[in-house]
């Protein structure tokens, strides 16, 4: 007898404590998200933390919960970065979204997200698989390197079947480029430069490089590089392959500053200033990552990891970690 | 060999190690201090914060100094003061200890707080209201950083040269006005006529600038309202060399990267600036003062500088312009 009370107390605690934890999930009413940038003076990151904060707001309006970013620059220190993550999480952060300084270095700051079981997603650096294969609450929103590098390579093949002459300048068949790089470690780096390149090669484009380098991501970096190149080959550029807007514009500023028209430049992010400079015809073309959806995806993905509720459906994630954000390209039309 | 009175000593020493082991993990001798965090919001009149980049480092360092937790919260709609109460309201209600303010509208934000409506500490930016319903408030005085700039500008622009003044059709921003009516009535005492010139929807002043060029000789003197019409009209003068070559001058207020990076390109002449990285810090530390009953409700005007382009390396001003975090 004493048993079966006993028994129906313990069942009527643990009936109510479960109520009791429930009612807490459905009374949430405001997210925390804390991001971090690998460096806020990045334009590509920068319009994609534009946009992020338009969804924010969006969201909070339409679904009546509070929307609380925490955003922070890392400023190129992975070190920087951790502390970051550490802070936001005492700060009670639901969920993490990590643009990563090192990308190969990203096992310290899963390591404290999951101690303090806080979802993380990351987005524009992929964090190595070994990584990313830690935990189920780790996600990755990016853009496929390799089809960004083959759009940029067909954007000028298809130029180049359609008017030759508007690639080939001095017409001696030879179409000679230089390559401006992002930086080494950074994987979307080389897969873009060797994709792109080999788009050329595959379509027919008879290439030549006479010179390259890496100005990691940076227009100042690119601008300094180009004015090199220019001073040593001189109007024998014909094509400037960027792995970026930025370090295109970058090449821009330094044909401007010589006083040179008609080479032209091709970009990759479709950043607001690489879509102006496309606009007066000084970049030849982009290849533009969908912003909206990008960061959508990003806001919605963090917004269900906080809310604990079901991933969302429209932004179907591969192997159930990575959402890739569709891609176009942008091109300045020639006149014939 | 050890005796029997040894091996007892021995483990009564063992469990005083033990237990005073345990006695500092567990924080009864030792205790930590415990450190309450303060929670805050600022909230702006804008939708965007591009114009507080040096702010936001300001408080941020000051949240990290004083164990404040700062939450920075922009508008729907630009200088919407009744979203900005809605805002306001709700942050009270989540448990904010204190708000910092930089208000869509003043009267607003004095009616409610004299309507008792907001009863947390309230420190106001860039307003002008002091006294005892705010525990401080960090002020700019924009009138006279408007007349200070007219007086560089009257300096360096041809006498008797008129100004177009590039405003918004309706200037809604309590800031812009006192700016503007500064820089208009010292210029127009200096025999400058001003003239307002307002932007198209679409085209902003694109079409406005555009027909400098056709101008028989005379060269035209800007003067931007905002920071967004500053770097609006700076952005025009880079991509047409043209227009930029029948530009005597283009000045403004604000310090955003943008700006910086124009007036370092020489393609906008001279700006009025504040110490913002100064008024986010200062902002922070007098909610934090007044939250533990230190504050008196006074106010802390910032001062205004002229920059042009060979002062953004002066160590004086390149530490407030480009402040590191």
């Amino acid at each position: 007898m004493i048993l079966k009370k006993v028994l129906f107390l313990s069942l009527t605690c643990m009936l109510l404590a479960a109520c009791q934890s429930s009612q807490k999930e459905e009374q949430k009413t405001s997210i925390r998200i804390g991001i971090s940038l690998y460096r806020g003076d990045d334009t590509f990151i920068n319009n994609i933390r534009s946009v992020l904060e338009e969804k924010a707001k969006e969201y909070e309006r339409e679904r009546g919960i509070k929307v609380t970013l925490d955003i922070q620059d890392a400023k190129g220190s992975q070190n920087t970065q951790n502390n970051q993550v550490e802070r936001f999480i005492s700060l009670g952060c639901d969920v993490l979204c990590i643009n990563p300084v090192d990308r190969m270095d990203a096992s310290v700051m899963i390591d404290r997200a999951m101690a303090a079981k806080v979802p993380v997603v990351f987005f524009n650096r992929q964090p190595v698989e070994e990584d990313m294969n830690r935990w189920d609450q780790l996600y990755y929103i990016g853009v496929d390197a390799k089809e960004t590098a083959v759009l940029q390579g067909q954007m000028v093949v298809e130029l180049y079947k359609k008017q030759p002459g508007a690639v080939d300048l001095n017409g001696d068949g030879v179409i000679s480029y230089v390559l401006l790089e992002g930086e080494s470690s950074h994987q979307d780096s080389l897969i873009r430069t060797e994709w792109s390149i080999q788009t050329l090669k595959d379509g027919g484009v008879p290439i030549e490089k006479i010179a390259g380098g890496i100005a990691n991501w940076e227009r100042s970096q690119a601008s300094a590089m180009m004015e090199q190149w220019l001073d040593a080959y001189g109007d024998t550029i014909e094509l400037v392959v960027s792995n970026n807007d930025d370090m295109a514009l970058g090449a821009i500023d330094a044909l401007d500053r010589e006083g040179i028209q008609g080479v032209n430049v091709i970009g990759i992010d479709g950043t607001t200033p690489g879509i102006e400079a496309l606009k007066s015809g000084k970049l030849l073309g982009t290849v533009s990552a969908n912003k909206e959806l990008y960061a959508s995806a990003i806001m919605e993905l963090a917004a269900s990891c906080a809310m604990k509720g079901e991933l969302p459906r429209e932004y179907p994630l591969t192997d159930g970690t990575y959402y890739w954000t569709p891609q176009e390209i942008l091109i300045h039309e020639l006149e014939d | 060999m050890i005796g029997k009175r040894g091996k007892i000593l021995v483990i009564l020493y063992m469990i005083f190690l033990g237990a005073l082991f345990l006695m500092c993990s567990t924080d009864l001798i030792i205790r930590e201090p415990e450190k309450e965090v303060y929670q805050m919001a600022v909230i702006i009149e804008d939708t965007r914060d591009d114009n507080y980049g040096n702010f936001r480092k300001g408080m941020d360092q000051a949240a990290v100094e004083f164990n404040a937790d700062v939450r920075f919260i922009t508008l729907y709609e630009k200088m919407d003061s009744q979203q900005q109460l809605e805002l306001i309201s709700r942050e009270q209600q989540d448990g904010t200890d204190a708000l910092l303010v930089v208000p869509a509208d003043e009267e607003q934000i004095i009616m409610a707080l004299a309507r008792k409506e907001i009863t947390i500490p309230v420190v106001l930016l860039g307003a002008e209201l002091t006294g005892q319903e705010v525990i401080g408030s960090i002020t700019v005085d924009y009138k006279e950083m408007g007349e200070l700039l007219a007086r560089k500008m009257a300096e360096r622009i041809p006498k008797d040269c008129p100004v177009l003044v590039f405003a918004e059709p309706e200037i809604h921003s309590p800031k812009s006005r006192r700016f503007l009516s500064g820089a208009m009535e010292a210029l127009e005492s200096r025999g400058h006529g001003c003239q307002m010139i307002a932007g198209s929807t679409d085209q902003g002043f694109l079409e406005i600038m555009k027909a400098f060029k056709d101008w028989d000789g005379e060269r035209a003197v800007i003067l931007a309202e905002s920071p967004e019409i500053l770097t609006e009209a700076a952005g025009i003068l880079a991509d047409d060399p043209a227009i930029a070559s029948a530009v005597e001058g283009l000045y403004g207020r604000g310090s955003n990267l943008s700006i910086l990076n124009y007036v370092d390109r020489g393609l906008i002449t001279g700006i009025c600036v504040t110490d913002e990285f100064g008024m986010g810090y200062f902002g922070v530390l007098t909610a934090i003062e007044g939250l533990e009953g230190l504050g008196n409700g006074a106010g802390k005007t910032m001062d205004s500088w002229y920059i042009e382009k060979k002062d953004l390396r002066d160590p004086a001003y390149e530490k407030m312009l480009f402040p590191i975090e």
